[in-house]
């Protein structure tokens, strides 16, 4: 296993009026951020934000090329990006207990806080496909590359890890600094990670090794 | 967290308890307990409430110190309330490191804050504002912030500062306006409410009137001698003879101020000091010992002179001679104090704040109790005590202080 200190290369925030970043998501311009009563939208290069839609944002998002999907109360939202509108909603896998939310081959990828568990998810009917145990608290999803990487924070304990998606075994792991944990993981893609950061309301960038490839 | 603990850790702090139990009341995992716990304390319950930061508190067990912390600031911040003094302070001062070296510095200010409230509450002034300057105020949530102010009022109440209780009030109402949550709003109305009512009773020879704090600030700055028989203190200025310990001394100082500039004739200090009708010539012994011991207590302020039926007050520097006496002259006035908070109290915790010793409290409470201005609820050691209606009991100067001559 791979084992480093994650490289913190920016740091977002904290916002007026954000006092939790709950999730991130990336549609290829803007970072989407969770922010509990409202999802934001923030700009990577000038760190501000642009838009806000008025949508109930308590836990992950994450984006398909086309809409926005978000976790409030016990419920994934298919939200509207340009309206704001909540086009459709599916039972989280969790029942609340969901937290970290990405978008890969046509599923919906779940993690289960507590629950130590990342679900894939049909988009269409929330049926639950299959399921991947973590040993850590999951807090974000998100896949790059073909490879599934998630979040965790346990107490005052962070990182991002990358796993086997057969097996769940932990195949790379970068350590956040101690205090600083990750609610909400996204990749735009390329060589950056987006980390929301809980109640600091704030969003870090922190960069990813492509592997060799 | 996960998306229902996030919903509804919003709906706490947003003042909402019902939407929060909405969303979590049938989960039982350590992060739903604790919230559930902070939700039944702000619907009042808080018998449920201690019981569910606690249940929580061990379902996080020994592997999440943090949230562990979170639920034992939870957990004192009830006790506070609940005037349960004696366990909150250690608590709060481990649980307080334990978030500061995890980075939670909200959190961590919020354990300050109370352990700011409790170290006010038990008139340990100087330690409360110690506390109040270790954090920025900014960091604080919302709600705390008007709780912060209040103890920066209490503070400033207590020292006898209005101009600095009346900016921290305004602050503490602007606060609460602000996150709009009702019962802030009523608490920091009643402090108001309680700071504009008459704080002491001047009485000198030819005037007996009360008085706002304000108007004893005034006074304190003026040059004039102060019996000030709230605190138990004597001072001209700045300059502050205490005379807690020795209620004789105070007795008889007050007798003289009274009448000052004439003289107190022997008979009466015998009565006042002593509760004697026809003294004899072991009293009078006495009186001549007791005079002794006041000449040289006040030694700093004022002589005492002898005339030819008894004595009299000559102030040093001061051209005057006030005592400040309680509004309502009680036989345990600070006591009632306390409880004029509107809180019930165990008798332990008014032990602690009044430093003076279980027994003492608890005869003073059966005394209170008999003639029906307090009333007890609760058996054994959940029994609390609550102030009857004493309309516009009047607390600031009667409150536990410590280092006033700061």
């Amino acid at each position: 296993m791979k084992h480093s200190a994650a490289d913190i290369i920016r740091e977002y925030g904290p916002f007026p009026d954000v006092d939790d970043v709950a999730g991130v998501s990336f549609d290829g311009s803007h970072i989407w951020l969770a922010t509990g009563d409202r999802l934001r939208a923030l700009d990577p290069q000038s760190g501000e934000i642009s838009r806000s839609l008025d949508v109930a944002a308590h836990a992950g998002t994450a984006f398909d090329g086309e809409h926005l999907f978000q976790i409030a109360d016990a419920v994934i939202q298919k939200v509207d990006p340009k309206s704001g509108q909540v086009l459709a909603t599916i039972p989280a896998p969790g029942a609340g207990g969901d937290s970290g939310l990405a978008w890969a081959e046509g599923s919906l990828w779940v993690g289960q806080h507590r629950g130590r568990k990342i679900h894939q998810v049909d988009p269409g009917t929330g049926k639950v496909l299959r399921t991947i145990e973590s040993d850590r608290f999951v807090t974000g999803v998100t896949w790059v590359d073909g490879e599934l990487w998630h979040g965790t924070w346990e107490d005052s304990r962070s990182d991002l890890r990358r796993i086997d998606p057969e097996t769940g075994d932990v195949l790379e792991r970068l350590d956040m600094p101690p205090g600083i944990g990750v609610s909400g993981l996204e990749s735009d893609g390329g060589e950056r990670f987006f980390c929301g950061g809980g109640s600091s309301g704030k969003v870090r960038a922190v960069r990813r090794a492509r592997s060799g490839g | 967290m996960d998306s229902l603990i996030a919903a509804a850790a919003r709906a706490l702090s947003a003042g909402d308890p019902l939407a929060a139990l909405k969303r979590i009341a049938l989960r039982d995992d350590p992060p739903a307990l604790a919230l559930r716990g902070i939700a039944m304390a702000q619907l009042g319950d808080l018998v449920r409430a201690r019981e569910l930061l606690a249940s929580a508190a061990r379902a996080f067990g020994p592997k999440e110190p943090v949230a562990r912390a979170r639920c034992a600031v939870a957990g004192a911040e009830i006790a506070l309330v609940t005037r349960d003094l004696g366990r909150s302070l250690q608590a709060l001062n481990a649980a307080r490191a334990v978030l500061e070296m995890s980075g939670d510095r909200r959190n961590a200010a919020h354990a300050g804050y109370l352990q700011a409230r409790h170290l006010l509450l038990i008139g340990r002034l100087d330690e409360a504002q110690d506390v109040l300057d270790e954090f920025d105020a900014d960091i604080l949530p919302p709600a705390s912030l008007v709780g912060r102010e209040l103890v920066v009022a209490g503070i400033a109440i207590r020292r006898i500062r209005t101009e600095p209780a009346w900016s921290a009030l305004e602050r503490a109402k602007r606060a609460a306006e602000d996150v709009g949550i009702a019962a802030l709003v009523a608490e920091v109305e009643q402090a108001v409410a309680a700071f504009g009512a008459p704080a002491a009773r001047l009485v000198a020879r030819d005037v007996e009137r009360l008085l706002h704090l304000e108007e004893v600030e005034k006074l304190m700055t003026a040059d004039t001698l102060i019996v000030d028989a709230c605190r138990n203190v004597v001072r001209t200025g700045t300059k502050i003879v205490s005379l807690a310990a020795r209620p004789v001394l105070l007795a008889l100082i007050r007798a003289l101020a009274e009448a000052w500039p004439e003289d107190v004739p022997r008979e009466t200090l015998l009565k006042r000091a002593f509760g004697v009708r026809h003294a004899d010539e072991s009293h009078r012994a006495r009186l001549r010992v007791e005079m002794a011991r006041l000449r040289n207590a006040i030694r700093p302020l004022a002589e005492l002179s002898a005339t030819k039926r008894g004595f009299v007050l000559r102030p040093d520097t001061a051209c005057r001679v006030v005592v400040l006496a309680p509004p309502i002259e009680d036989d345990h006035a600070q006591v009632l104090a306390l409880l004029g908070d509107g809180e019930a109290w165990s008798s332990s915790a008014l032990a602690l704040a009044l430093s003076v010793s279980p027994r003492t409290i608890q005869r003073a409470l059966r005394e209170l109790a008999r003639d029906g201005k307090v009333e007890a609820f609760g058996r054994g050691r959940a029994c609390r005590w609550i102030a009857s209606r004493v309309p516009g009991f009047p607390t600031s100067l009667l409150l536990p202080a410590m280092g006033i001559s700061s």
